[in-house]
């Protein structure tokens, strides 16, 4: 053994470019098998905030919502819109059987201007009744949201006031929630008083309003239901669909089964086009050590004749793979470590999914799995090719040469 | 230490004209003496090689066995046999076979280095190069010597591991006049403390160093002296 890795050593070292060839091939292999499984888990755990997240079994909207500027637009990619029902709408809709409890949200987009610190969605929720975004809100910030107070998404920048304005007015910063990966990241939350406070203030500085013919004081932007027990989910949007004008009913689930077709579509993509790169860098590597074994065919004789084992010759073979694999391994991770979590934000907007970064120990699974990947490819495929050398009669292989 | 083939053989596939082998070496019963220096001479093609590879241990026979001290070296697994060879036969193998990612002081260390038993076998690795003449590139690497330094670094190499048995294939074959006369009275002078030397040569000179001399022609060795 001792021999095999000094041999080995000596030979990595005499040989610098085929050593680095061989650490490349291996650091490809990692950064795909990384960077891959990354961002797949990712977005299956986007998905998983984002199922908390929503925690009602129907979204109801006005019909007017629908495409640009829609719930899910807003949830997912942080497009703000601004959709109201009326106050008597959103009773039919609680009155109707099956119905075990709704909220009110109130959608409200700050302009980007003077008055407004930054372009945001805003949304106003019903501390009373609400059971969507307090429990999240509760996560981060133990305090109840009062009068005049916002809680922002993990990616609003807070000033060092703690204070931002909108529609000419400051607000204290309560708290900054934990990122779940969508929309809600950018958005800003406040209780329904506050909001509806900014949207008497929106109306008066705004040259066209957006609440024209909208009683600001009972109107929504979205309700959220929960479906009391012994009644199916699907029944109870059909009822609201069907009896109720001017909105539309939608079961959490399908929009989240929308996203999850999507996030399988993505992540099936994602995982061949990982598959393909591995692949192709397996067998790539497969060549260059069956290249190599034959370049290195006299070598391999001369140490037979001085009393080498055809297991010393596989040992030789074996080391030089594990030391230039766990080279190109390590940097392949680190290399993958470094472009994906900046490019995070990116991969998001490109994909346009609930995104969310796993775990440190998670991420540290994967790294340890992504090396031992690469590191087994690249010494297997050079003890095959050992093995192939090493069963002809390495006598003749001298011969060969001479 | 004895070595003895007993009834070997050895072919290889070669398409012929009404066959697709041949025989490189014919049933052959063999005793490499004691204290001696034996010589194999022969035309190119003559089976000298094939038989000094299959004496070595690393060229197994089509049949037949090879003795080592009463061991069936043949019947033993790869690594077993590989550890034999190493401590009891030197071989000097035809052509140049410098490992190129070693410097000649390696090189020369490597089989001693094999199985861990370096005991005083770098100052015999410089004791040899200074007896072939090229101690001064010892820090050398071996794809910068020359063919004839190359053949004295590997013969050196054959001797580390103070074998019982040294077989030699060609060992003069890059050398000149004075070094080959070097080369072989180093072969005769281990001869004298106990060593089986077997050489296979062309060189007329070596005929007066060889206490037995074989003649291997067409697969068949024949005893000429």
């Amino acid at each position: 053994m001792k021999f095999a890795f000094y041999y080995s050593v000596k030979n990595m070292k005499r040989k610098p470019l085929r050593s680095a060839l061989l650490s490349a091939l291996v650091l490809l292999i990692a950064f795909t098998v990384f960077s891959g499984a990354f961002v797949i888990i990712s977005l299956q755990r986007g998905l998983e905030v984002y199922r908390a997240r929503l925690g009602a079994d129907i979204v109801v909207v006005p019909a007017s919502a629908t495409g640009h500027g829609s719930v899910d637009d807003i949830l997912l990619q942080g497009i703000t819109g601004n959709y109201y029902m009326s106050g008597d709408i959103c009773e039919k809709v609680a009155a109707t059987e099956g119905v075990e409890a709704v909220t009110k949200q109130f959608f409200l987009t700050s302009a980007k201007a003077s008055c407004c610190s930054s372009r945001v969605q805003i949304i106003g929720f019903d501390p009373d009744t609400d059971f969507s975004i307090m429990p999240w809100i509760a996560e981060s910030y133990s305090g109840t949201v009062q009068d005049g107070d916002v809680v922002v998404g993990a990616k609003i920048g807070v000033p060092e006031s703690g204070r931002i304005t909108f529609y000419g007015q400051e607000y204290t910063i309560a708290a900054r929630l934990k990122e779940t990966g969508t929309g809600l990241d950018s958005a800003v939350f406040a209780n329904m008083n506050t909001v509806r406070k900014m949207a008497v203030n929106a109306s008066s500085l705004l040259k066209t309003s957006p609440f024209q013919g909208v009683d600001i004081d009972t109107a929504a932007s979205a309700l959220l239901i929960k479906v009391a027990d012994g009644y199916s989910i699907e029944q109870v949007t059909d009822d609201i669909n069907i009896h109720i004008t001017k909105v539309k009913a939608t079961p959490a689930k399908s929009m989240i089964s929308d996203i999850s077709e999507g996030l399988t579509g993505t992540s099936a993509l994602i995982g061949i086009i990982a598959a393909v790169i591995w692949a192709m860098a397996v067998i790539i590597l497969v060549i260059v050590f069956a290249l190599l074994s034959n370049e290195r065919k006299k070598e391999f004789a001369v140490l037979r004749v001085m009393g080498a084992s055809r297991k010393m010759l596989s040992r030789i073979m074996g080391t030089e793979a594990a030391v230039l694999g766990a080279i190109g391994a390590v940097i392949g991770i680190i290399l993958s470590v470094l472009a994906v979590f900046p490019l995070s934000g990116s991969i998001r907007d490109m994909l346009k999914l609930p995104f969310f970064m796993p775990d440190l120990w998670v991420v540290l699974l994967l790294a340890a799995g992504a090396f031992l990947i690469s590191v087994s490819a690249s010494v297997l495929t050079a003890l095959l090719s050992a093995k192939k050398i090493t069963t002809n009669d390495t006598a003749l292989l001298l011969r060969e040469d001479t | 230490m004895k070595l003895k083939s007993k009834g070997i053989t050895r072919s290889f596939f070669r398409k012929g004209r009404n066959t697709n082998f041949f025989y490189a070496l014919q049933k052959t019963d063999f005793e490499l003496q004691e204290g001696a220096v034996t010589e194999i001479v022969g035309r190119s093609g003559s089976g000298k090689t094939t038989f000094a590879n299959i004496l070595s241990g690393f060229l197994v026979p089509t049949e037949g066995s090879l003795y080592l001290d009463g061991v069936d070296l043949y019947a033993l697994r790869d690594e077993r046999r590989s550890i034999l060879r190493n401590r009891h036969i030197g071989m000097v193998p035809q052509g140049q076979t410098g490992l190129q990612s070693l410097t000649v002081l390696e090189n020369v260390l490597a089989p001693a280095m094999m199985y861990g038993d370096m005991k005083g076998r770098e100052a015999l690795a410089l004791q040899y190069l200074e007896e072939m003449k090229i101690s001064d590139l010892c820090d050398v690497y071996s794809n910068e010597l020359s063919g004839g330094e190359l053949r004295r670094m590997s013969i050196a190499r054959a001797l580390i591991n103070s074998p019982e048995i040294i077989i030699a294939d060609e060992p003069t074959g890059d050398l000149d006049d004075d070094t080959t006369a070097l080369v072989l009275r180093l072969f005769r002078r281990l001869a004298d403390k106990g060593c089986s030397v077997l050489i296979i040569t062309h060189e007329q000179e070596a005929i007066h160093y060889a206490d037995n001399i074989y003649r291997m022609e067409n697969g068949i060795l024949s005893e000429i002296k």
